[in-house]
């Protein structure tokens, strides 16, 4: 038995090159050791890998070294057999090792040693390799995939999620709604509870925000004036600006809309208060484009506004009373009715103030009279309830004119007619008892006038010295009589006694576009002027203590108020916008800008209550 | 600033002497992106937007449209390249008004945002621009840099040839290497093996080889040779080592090459689809400025 070896090897023009050699052996070593039967030299080959050994007459075995494996018609083994009949293929690394099929009665095997990667190595490097590309997904590929996941995520699924919402609000108001990722910026802090209801604000989709919208929930609120007028009143607009505006009118952003002012998504902030140059911007000279208006020009509080003109009353005679603006000033004059000169109550020398020590101990008086203790405030202190003649004159000024056993009989306030029929009614008794102011008993009040006057009258007519109750009657409603000292009677009929009392006013509310809060006004300190509270805080505005008549408007003028408050850009002390006292929305109660500041805790004193009875400002019947 | 293989870019006939696309015309794209910018930032500084500089003042709406073309516009540098012309719209004055003009959109765009960003879909729109344009610098950058380093680390071979002077010393160490025992050549097979081209995308960026290989089988041969001492083992193992070093300088060239190429061609996989992205968030920012007006 024999092995008969032919090694295969190629030229470089391809060419088979083989060389044939013969081993008289049963058994074969095969590796890349020099000493090998079959030596195949490649480092994949171990020095020792397998052997080949004849095993009867027709089979070789085939045996790997430990550990190693050979390759056995396409099997990898460690151990086989080859029937020689048929032959078989050993690749071992990469050379194949043709066992071919045993001639019938030879004593040979032949096998064919041949280099079976000899092909794949000399294979053409790819130069695409060299690329980044090849290990890159496409660009196409990604920029396909970035752009549907955009617009899937960013377009497709919020406007899904609107319609949505439409037939689902109340879900929609509460869950994750992606049309959020829209949300160009923060809502302001008044409307941060909407940061997450897109669809409170934009109900319809290409349709900017509308005022009816807005109105859903600011249901109070009024506009500014007529926007015909309002239009018409607007400064003429720059070429430029008219032509924006037509612009915006073509997407239905019509001019005088609220968010044209009202802007939102700028921040989580406080509306920030109305700058001057907004107001100034039409009211510097209204008249000019708006020739009918009775605005008289304002830009400016220190610089540019007109003299208060305070709503006042200038006749009351009939049934209804007569108001009028006047412009402060030396016409100005109040017909409210009533007789009370300020100066003689608030005379620390005079009687008034005579009168209030004795009744210290009763009603708290000082050394002299307080403004405070006839003007009472209203409950948010912004300015003063009516005087109530009861309770505030009649500390002082006492109507008895009678009195039975301990009862002191008074004259019906409001009532002349029934303080007519009291007076004759007491002569028509019998003869009047004899007062108690008249007998030495302690319940004299000092300086009660009208009660000592009435003594003295009913002593005369005691003492039938001619005086009839008629003359009683009338003495009390004429001059020196009780009700002719405070109030404006009018005269009876020649004959008979039906005198009458011209209703009196008291205002509460002088100026009903301007606010004026007087909590905020407790305590004022002038510039260079000391800290002033109380009875001189009051006096420091009010030119009470030198007005001898009623009439004077107490009011004070634009020049006082100009002592602390400035424009928006000043040097005194208060620096003073358009908005501190004046709302652009026209309400009734306390500008807006003061609200916020007190909702944003920055005021010092409140103004919170608001008053929103209108009539509270119009005169109140006595 | 431009580069060696710019330069070189020299279309015969152009009769005048080669300028790079950066200074086109002395720089006239520079010069217009710049009084762009210039009047977009004073024309901020100027007018009064109440309460807020934002995009949707009047102002904003107008830098938004010059923004939006701007980008549309751009793009279109992708079709455009695919047809080279010269004269007065030349591909080399369009690529010098593409750089400047992209790069102004840095000013355009920020002054559109009224410097408002936040977790949506408008910032989003405005993050993916100004990557594409990052990225562009980069890309610049990287022309003007990078084949110069290309070239020389080339030494005026071509791929193939690098690839072949691997495969050469391939043979030569299967060749030395038939004295090594099982163990050894086991090894340096490992060598053999190394793909000069493996390893992925970061791989591929900072030049890495692959863990064993050709490093591996250098470092275990020298430090058989220290063991073995003399004899015909030292004289194959020392004649290996020889050849793997020379492996190893092969394969570094090949990887600093691949390395150089691909610091060069990745910022376009950023650049163009990002370029789309940019496009995609800003017709979704576009459609949800009006679907919420």
């Amino acid at each position: 038995m024999a092995f008969l070896l032919r090694n295969i090897s190629r030229s470089a023009s391809g060419r088979e090159i083989i060389r044939e050699s013969r081993v008289d052996e049963d058994l074969l070593r095969i590796g890349r050791d020099p000493n090998s039967d079959i030596r195949l030299n490649d480092l994949a080959v171990a020095l020792h890998h397998a052997t080949f050994e004849l095993v009867g007459g027709d089979l070789l075995g085939v045996s790997a070294e430990m550990g190693l494996t050979i390759e056995i018609d396409g099997s990898a083994v460690g151990f086989g057999r080859i029937h020689l009949p048929s032959g078989g293929d050993v690749r071992v690394g990469p050379f194949l090792l043709r066992i071919l099929p045993k001639a019938a009665g030879s004593a040979d095997v032949a096998i064919d040693i041949e280099r079976a990667e000899d092909d794949a190595v000399l294979e053409k490097v790819d130069l695409r390799r060299f690329q980044l590309s090849s290990v890159m997904p496409g660009k196409r590929p990604m920029a396909w995939i970035s752009v549907l996941l955009i617009l899937g995520i960013f377009m497709a699924w919020p406007i899904w999620s609107f319609y949505q919402g439409r037939t689902e609000s109340a879900r929609y108001a509460q869950g994750y709604h992606p049309d959020r990722m829209w949300n160009a910026g923060p809502l302001s802090r008044s409307h941060a509870s909407l940061e997450h209801n897109c669809q409170a604000c934009h109900v319809q989709p290409f349709v900017p925000v509308r005022d009816q919208d807005c109105k859903a929930c600011h249901t109070a609120i009024h506009d500014h004036a007529d926007p015909r007028r309002l239009a018409a009143a607007t400064p003429g607009l720059s070429g430029f600006r008219r032509l924006r505006m037509q612009f915006g009118a073509m997407f239905g952003q019509t001019p005088g809309r609220c968010v044209e002012c009202h802007r939102e998504h700028e921040g989580a902030q406080d509306m920030p208060p109305t700058p001057q140059q907004f107001c100034a911007d039409c009211h510097t000279d209204l008249r000019s484009r708006l020739p009918d208006t009775r605005l008289a020009a304002a830009s400016d509080f220190a610089n540019g506004h007109p003299e208060f003109r305070p709503l006042v009353l200038v006749n009351w005679s009939g049934e209804q009373p007569q108001m009028q603006r006047l412009a402060l000033g030396a016409n100005a004059r109040e017909m409210s009715n009533l007789k009370f000169p300020h100066a003689l109550h608030l005379d620390p020398r005079g009687g008034a103030a005579q009168m209030g020590r004795t009744l210290r101990s009763r009603y708290g008086f000082g050394d002299s009279l307080q403004c405070s203790n006839c003007h009472i405030p209203t409950p948010d202190g912004t300015r003063f309830q009516p005087i109530d003649m009861e309770t505030d004159c009649g500390m002082c000024h006492s109507l008895a004119f009678d009195q039975l056993g301990g009862t002191i009989r008074t004259l019906r306030h409001g009532a002349p007619a029934q303080v007519v029929g009291d007076i004759l009614s007491l002569y028509r008794a019998g003869g009047p008892q004899r007062p108690a102011e008249l007998s030495a008993g302690a319940r004299a009040r000092p300086g009660d006038v009208s009660q000592i006057r009435a003594a003295v009258q009913f002593a005369a007519a005691r003492n039938n010295l001619g005086m009839r109750a008629d003359q009683a009657v009338r003495s009390v409603f004429s001059q020196g009589g009780a009700c002719f000292d405070c109030h404006e009677v009018t005269p009876a009929a020649p004959g008979r006694l039906n005198y009458g009392i011209r209703p009196v006013a008291f205002p509460t509310r002088y100026m009903l576009h301007g606010w004026f809060d007087h909590r905020q006004h407790l305590v004022v300190q002038r510039p260079g002027q000391p800290r002033l509270e109380g009875n001189e805080a009051c006096a420091s505005c009010h030119g009470a203590r030198t007005s001898n008549s009623s009439a004077d408007l107490l009011l004070p003028d634009l020049n006082s108020c100009r002592a602390c408050h400035g424009g928006e850009h000043t040097n005194r002390p208060v620096a003073s916008t358009c908005a501190m006292c004046h709302d652009y929305h026209a309400t009734a109660g306390a500008p807006a800008m003061l609200l916020r500041q007190q909702a944003r805790g920055r005021r010092w004193e409140s103004t919170v209550i608001r008053v929103n009875d209108p009539q509270a400002a119009a005169p109140q019947r006595q | 600033m431009a580069s060696r293989g710019i330069e070189r870019t020299n279309l015969a006939g152009d009769g005048s002497s080669h300028e790079g696309f950066l200074r086109h015309k002395s720089y006239r794209w520079l010069k217009i992106a710049s009084l762009l910018c210039l009047a977009a930032i004073v024309a901020y500084m100027l007018i009064d937007v109440e309460p807020r500089p934002n995009g949707g003042s009047w102002y904003g709406y107008t830098l938004g449209t010059i923004g939006a073309l701007l980008i549309l516009w751009l793009t279109l540098l992708g079709l455009r390249k695919r047809a080279m012309t010269r004269k007065k719209w030349s591909l080399k004055g369009w690529t010098s008004a593409h750089v400047y003009l992209g790069l102004s959109l840095i000013v355009i765009a920020t002054l559109h945002t009224g410097f408002q960003l936040g977790w949506n879909v408008h910032t989003l729109a405005y993050v993916l621009m100004m990557l594409v344009i990052a990225s562009g610098i980069y890309g610049v950058s990287a022309y003007a840099f990078l084949p110069q380093a290309l070239s020389d680390n080339r030494g005026e071979m071509t791929g193939a040839q690098m690839v072949d002077a691997i495969a050469s010393i391939d043979k030569q160490i299967q060749i030395s290497a038939q004295p090594l025992s099982d163990e050894d050549s086991a090894v340096v097979i490992g060598s053999l093996g190394e793909d000069p081209f493996g390893g992925g995308v970061y791989r591929r960026l900072t030049g890495g080889a692959l863990k064993g290989g050709n490093a591996a089988a250098l470092a275990y041969v020298r430090a058989r040779l220290g063991e073995v001492g003399g004899g015909e083992a030292a004289i194959a193992l020392d004649q290996v080592a020889v050849l793997l070093q020379r492996k190893a300088g092969a394969l570094n060239r090949i990887r600093r090459h691949v390395r150089y190429r691909a610091l060069l061609e990745i910022w376009l996989y950023v650049h163009v689809p990002l370029t789309f992205a940019t496009i995609a968030a800003l017709a979704a920012h576009i459609l949800s400025v009006f679907f919420y007006w």
